[in-house]
């Protein structure tokens, strides 16, 4: 027998969207037509993939008054009509694209960390946003390995606290580590896994945070509703409760006039006779090639794509790749280790239910004298669905056989919580081209990447401490899957052109008016989800542009040290939502009228 | 792990001897009663009485619970995409009959279904097929991999060599019992035979493939979610009852039953991947 | 008393002229010779049936102000970390918060002081009564656009923002209304104030007759001012009865649902769920009927004074038993079953005893 709705039409229960209409949620949806740029127009901006970094910048330089266009390989999501509730359903959100994957510690990509189509990976993110600690932005200083920012924590604070209430961040009233703050949206419930994390670390006397922070609306948001705990976070939030830059900025950007063309794949950044970069050659969604000029170009392809592109833009007078006299482009790739520690419970956990990202520690986030390895790690609820769980069985137990479906019966009964380690930068660990080429003969990269003594180190201690954790929870079997997420670095950012790509902002030592601005620019990554903290340098790396406008061209010294912060450059639904919050215990560091001095050690 | 190792080397010892015949024995009785009736000595066991439990149209503990029946409750695009998985098998267009032939045997064992009755058996091979027909990836490769397709060639090329090297008969003739111990030699990262192939790509890497495709076909299917109860689709309708394991209104609260698996069965045990080193086969899904 | 109902009203005006303190001072030497007259336990039972017959006549704006502050407090209070679970994420979330910290001090100050008690409160108490029904709207609204809206009602009302807590939080406005058009207890003279109420209410001490008059005319007017004499005069049980009914009503829903979230797990539970509509039908009933409003009504109301204590004692065991516990306090008050809702519950059962005392209009 089938179950009806109790009231209403059969059917979910949600309006038929109209023809014309782009919904990205229930309520929420593009009416007016998009602005089309001529093609032979040269426009000012150009961005090179509309994801996290992509999206903000895109809303921020359309609502400035430039002329922006936007391009991405994948499509510009309707949620309602290409999303689906369900795991295997969601294949096309990820870039599926090939790569060629080695080392002694392979990466995995698509699912894991690599999202195409408007909205990139935070599209499929889980919406983890903790802020980068302090200390994550003088590495090499304090613990002599890793490398320095060029700027520090007081640089990037004002855009957490913007980013915070554009996106808006869920969270607890006092978040104790690092710089501690509170957030704009309350936290949120727990579900079986928050309440096992909790009730974990406070048998063991570690702090513990519930209900955030993360990018999830505890409270209706303009037109986003509430979350309504589904757990299907990683798989596309249709119901436009978790961020996605798709859903947050990309909707005010095209009400400002931005243009994105989606399912575009720029194949290669023209560099003009004056050594300054005159536009992309990409190709459309029916494979014609075409070029787009432009007065700037801002590549925001992530880790993997962003060093690709000016790899394979590679040209006379740079032949090792565009942007790349320093040899470093590509170099310094760092993932987090994210094992994934599973729990098997006696009684019910149903882990499905709640966002799967509700709770966390970062108690052993720094780096502790008396551990033998540098740096930290963070605690975090994860929620795998059936067919992550089955694989992660198949990893942690062994299980295939009568053995998986046995241990597949008792799914309601394990919790998983994802450890996430910082790995160290390591020149070895890297972006290169294969031979290979994809579909628009383009050559794919191969990724290398290997772990060093520290990072086992931390890997090894962490992972005890988790399943530790896992036990004082009161589960009675504890196994873990070794597991790696996120990507950050391969074009890192620096003061001295020789050791780095690109400066502070995003803009490469070697190319006035090519920017580069997504998480392959951290010279390293914390134990901290880096969503935010991308969004967070995209929007001022956007102050930045603004303030230099076309003298962006010409200037090769940086004389612009620390743009004036434009709240109101906003998305129209930030004003007036949330709670007044806690915004710092730290004494506040005096600021000097010119802040840092160029070419000073940040 | 060394249980795991000295477990392989037993079946690769044990090879000549007479024991196998039984187990061939009782393979020949295993195909020749599927034509009469469902064949007792495949299905699970009640471990306190050891009588076979027969099949039913959904195994687990949650009897009642469907997911389909809440389907009106899901929006439209997903549903038309678990309704098209649930109604729709693609044809064999990647293997060749003999390969989607052994594929059978192959995902039989990986994921064996024998305790579900004939109309609740879930599709895995087509899944496998339209997969690598359409050339669809998971968006990488490992240098140390030939492309998916071309993988799960090898992968069969290299199942049927260890079987004629440890039994001497095709891997399709073989009894459950002597199949398991054919594929477990891979689980455990020590293939005996087809020493060309795993020149040619890493054993772990293969199994996990093989493994990995398995479980996306069978886990993505309503039946097995309502084996595992697990909600299915979520939107509109997200949950209320978040903690302590509660059911929803619509959900079923937990009603377990003892099983084991059938005596002949090896993966009723645990053994890890690839003799022990779990982090040469790092996780691929995301997570967080 | 009811023989001071007739000193002429001159003698009222000097009365209403008195210092608060000297009132109280009165009082405490009434009570005094009660206290001469008698041993402790006949003191106890004079002071009853003071109190008994200050209801009876309406002379209660004191206590009943300050059962309204009480239980506009705990509704705010309930508010505001019931909206922290929505982030405000409107600004109109905050409404509540001020309308009912207006009643809360409107009230409490208006049991010292008689002119607060005829201004400021009524006025904090309409605004608070327009600001539940607004809520009211506002959630209807909410639960609406939660994906699926009204077309999954049960996830949505259980999940979305509670339906009926805004007319709940209305009922503290009720309460500051009512009682600000009561007499106060050492009132000794049905009496008004120099100043704008006093204006406004000049027809409220006519004689009946002239009463009557206004009533004959038969305006909507008319009608409002039996119903304030009424008040005055403590016959309104049949309103008071309906209030408890409404209110019982209202919080049952609360429970059914927010209970519903938990499954119902422990059985207790079901007790405010159970006992509400018995409440609301047995107020209901002595709006009909008067051997309802002294048998029945009373008896369930006090056993929802006293479930509501129950309750409170199970919610702060259930908040202190959860995962964390005091270790995550915020968040624990926040997300551990609500504190100050058994506590509304309680205050129906109040408000139908309160009820159950009353004189009837006729």
């Amino acid at each position: 027998m089938m179950k009806k709705p109790v009231l209403g039409r059969m059917g979910s229960g949600l309006r038929t969207p109209k023809p014309h209409e782009h919904m990205l949620g229930p309520i929420q949806k593009i009416s007016q037509p998009m602005r089309r740029f001529d093609p032979g127009e040269e426009v000012d901006y150009v961005i090179v993939g509309v994801g996290a970094a992509g999206g903000v910048l895109l809303q921020r330089l359309a609502r400035a008054g430039f002329r922006v266009v936007g391009f991405d390989a994948g499509p510009f999501w309707d949620t309602e009509r290409d999303w689906v509730s369900d795991e295997a359903g969601s294949y096309n959100l990820y870039w599926n694209d090939l790569r060629v994957t080695g080392g002694s510690d392979p990466l995995a990509f698509g699912a894991n960390n690599s999202g195409k189509g408007v909205g990139g990976g935070t599209v499929h993110w889980a919406g983890f946003t903790p802020r980068f600690h302090p200390s994550d932005f003088r590495v090499y200083s304090e613990d002599g390995v890793g490398a320095d920012w060029p700027i520090s924590y007081e640089d990037v604070k004002p855009y957490y606290e913007l980013m915070e209430r554009e996106i808006p961040v869920s969270g607890p009233a006092y978040y104790p580590w690092g710089d501690p703050h509170g957030y704009p949206y309350g936290p949120h419930p727990l579900g079986g896994v928050g309440d096992a994390l909790v009730k974990g670390c406070t048998k063991l006397g570690i702090g513990v945070v519930a209900g955030g922070p993360v990018a999830i609306t505890a409270g209706s948001h303009g037109d986003r509703p509430h979350c309504i705990y589904r757990g299907f976070c990683i798989q596309g939030c249709k119901v436009g409760a978790k961020q996605s830059t798709l859903i947050s900025h990309v909707p005010d950007a095209i009400r400002h006039g931005a243009e994105i063309r989606d399912r575009c794949m720029v194949s290669r950044i023209l560099l003009g006779s004056d050594g300054l970069v005159t536009g992309v050659r990409y190709f459309d969604a029916n494979g014609q090639e075409h070029e787009q000029r432009a007065k700037v170009v801002l590549v925001c392809g992530y880790s993997i794509e962003t060093p690709r592109l000016l790899l394979n833009s590679a040209c006379s007078g740079f032949e090792q790749g565009l942007a790349n006299s320093s040899g470093l482009v590509g170099k310094f790739l760092m993932a987090q280790a994210g094992n994934v520690v599973l729990g098997r419970f006696a009684d019910l956990v149903r882990m499905y239910k709640a966002p799967p990202a509700h709770a966390l520690t970062e108690e052993f986030y720094e780096t502790d004298p008396k551990r033998d390895f540098a740096r930290g790690f963070a605690i975090q609820t994860v929620g795998p669905l059936p067919i992550a769980f089955a694989k992660q069985m198949m990893t942690a137990k062994g299980a295939w056989g009568w053995g998986l479906r046995q241990v597949m019966m008792d799914y309601n009964h394990w919790a998983a919580f994802g450890f996430l380690g910082e790995i160290l930068p390591w020149e070895d660990n890297r972006v290169e081209l294969a031979d290979e080429t994809d579909q628009y003969g383009l050559r794919v990269a191969k990724i290398t990447f290997s772990l060093h003594d520290n990072d086992k180190k931390l890997v090894a201690f962490g992972v005890n401490k988790t399943m530790e954790v896992m036990r004082a929870a009161g589960a009675e079997e504890v196994v873990q899957e070794p597991r790696y997420a996120h990507l950050i670095g391969g074009a890192r950012m620096g003061n001295d052109p020789r050791s780095s790509v690109v400066d502070s902002f995003g803009r490469t030592h070697d190319i006035p008016n090519l920017i580069l601005c997504d998480g392959s620019i951290f010279p390293t990554q914390g134990s901290a989800n880096p969503g935010l903290t991308i969004q967070a340098l995209a929007a001022r790396t956007a102050d930045y542009l603004i303030s230099e406008g076309e003298a962006v061209r010409s200037r090769h010294t940086q004389t612009i040290i620390r743009p004036p912060i434009r709240y109101h450059l906003s998305p129209a639904s930030t004003a007036g939502r949330g709670v007044p919050r806690l915004r710092s215990l730290r004494p506040r560091p005096t600021i000097g009228a010119g802040g840092l001095a160029p070419g000073s050690k940040g | 792990m060394a249980i795991g190792r000295q477990r392989a080397k037993e079946h690769v010892a044990g090879s000549p001897n007479g024991n196998i015949t039984s187990q061939s024995e009782q393979g020949a009785q295993a195909a020749q009663s599927k034509q009469t009736g469902p064949d007792t000595t495949m299905l699970p066991t009640n471990p306190r009485t050891g009588e076979p439990l027969a099949p039913r149209a959904q195994p687990g503990y949650y009897p009642g619970f469907s997911t389909l029946r809440q389907q009106a409750f899901w929006d439209e695009a997903t549903r038309n995409v678990v309704l098209e998985r649930v109604q729709h098998t693609p044809p064999i267009r990647f293997f060749s009959p003999e390969e989607a032939q052994l594929m059978e045997s192959v995902c039989a064992r990986i994921l064996p279904q024998d305790d579900r009755d004939e109309a609740h058996i879930i599709p895995i091979v087509c899944r496998i097929d339209e997969r690598l027909y359409a050339g669809r990836i998971d968006g990488y490769r490992y240098e140390d991999m030939p492309p998916d397709g071309e993988a799960h060639r090898l992968g069969l090329r290299a199942i049927e060599a260890i079987a004629q090297h440890l039994y001497g008969v095709a891997f399709v003739e073989l009894g459950p019992g002597e199949q398991e111990r054919v594929l477990a030699t891979i689980h455990d990262g020590e293939p005996p035979a087809a020493e060309d192939i795993w020149q040619r790509m890493s054993v772990s890497r293969y199994w996990m493939l093989l493994v990995q495709d398995c479980i996306e076909a069978y886990y993505s299917h309503p039946y097995a979610w309502d084996e595992i109860g697990f909600g299915g689709p979520a939107y509109p309708r997200g949950y209320v009852r978040l903690e302590n394991g509660l059911p929803e209104s619509w959900e079923v609260n937990e009603r377990r039953y003892e099983w084991r698996a059938p005596s002949w069965a090896i993966s009723g045990e645990y053994q890890p991947m690839g003799g022990g080193d779990t982090a040469a086969t790092p996780g691929q899904e995301g997570t967080h | 008393m009811a023989v001071k109902a007739l000193i002429p009203a001159v003698e009222d005006l000097s009365e209403t002229l008195l210092d608060a303190r000297l009132r109280w001072k009165r009082l405490a030497e009434r009570k005094a010779r009660m206290v001469e007259s008698g041993g402790l336990a006949r003191d106890i039972e004079r002071d009853v049936q003071i109190v008994e017959e200050y209801i009876r006549e309406g002379r209660f704006q004191r206590s009943l102000s300050l059962i309204a502050g009480i239980s506009a407090l705990l509704g705010g209070l309930e508010v505001t970390y019931e909206h922290y679970q929505g982030s405000y994420s409107q600004r109109i979330m905050y409404s509540p918060l001020v309308a009912s910290a207006g009643v809360a001090v409107a009230a409490c100050w208006g049991v010292f002081d008689r002119r607060v008690a005829r201004t400021a409160l009524p006025i904090a108490s309409l605004v608070l009564l327009g600001d539940g029904v607004t809520g009211f709207i506002f959630h209807i609204r909410g639960v609406a656009r939660k994906p699926g809206g009204w077309s999954l009602p049960v996830t949505n009302v259980t999940m979305g923002p509670p339906l009926f807590a805004p007319l709940l939080l209305g009922t503290g406005g009720f309460l500051g209304l009512i009682a600000s058009l009561l007499r106060r207890e050492d009132d000794p003279l049905p009496s008004g104030l120099p100043g704008l109420w006093e204006a406004a209410t000049a027809w409220f001490d006519k004689p009946p007759d002239e009463f009557s008059a206004h009533r004959r005319s038969g305006s909507a007017q008319a009608e409002w001012s039996r119903i304030r004499r009424r008040i005055r005069e403590g016959r309104f049980q049949r309103i008071l009865a309906g209030a408890t009914a409404v209110s019982a009503l209202l919080n049952g829903m609360e429970a059914l649902y927010s209970h519903y979230k938990n499954n119902y797990r422990y059985r207790v539970q079901w007790l405010p769920i159970l006992l509400s509509p018995v409440i609301a039908a047995a107020g209901l009933g002595a709006i009909w009927n008067r051997t309802i409003a002294e048998t029945l009504l009373p008896a369930t109301s006090l056993a929802a004074a006293i479930s509501g204590l129950v309750g409170l004692y199970y919610h702060l065991r259930g908040t202190l038993r959860r995962p964390g516990g005091l270790k995550l306090p915020v968040y624990n008050i926040i997300y551990g079953p609500p504190a100050f809702a058994p506590l509304l519950y309680s205050s129906t059962g109040f408000l139908g005893l309160l009820a159950s005392l009353l004189r009837r209009g006729d």
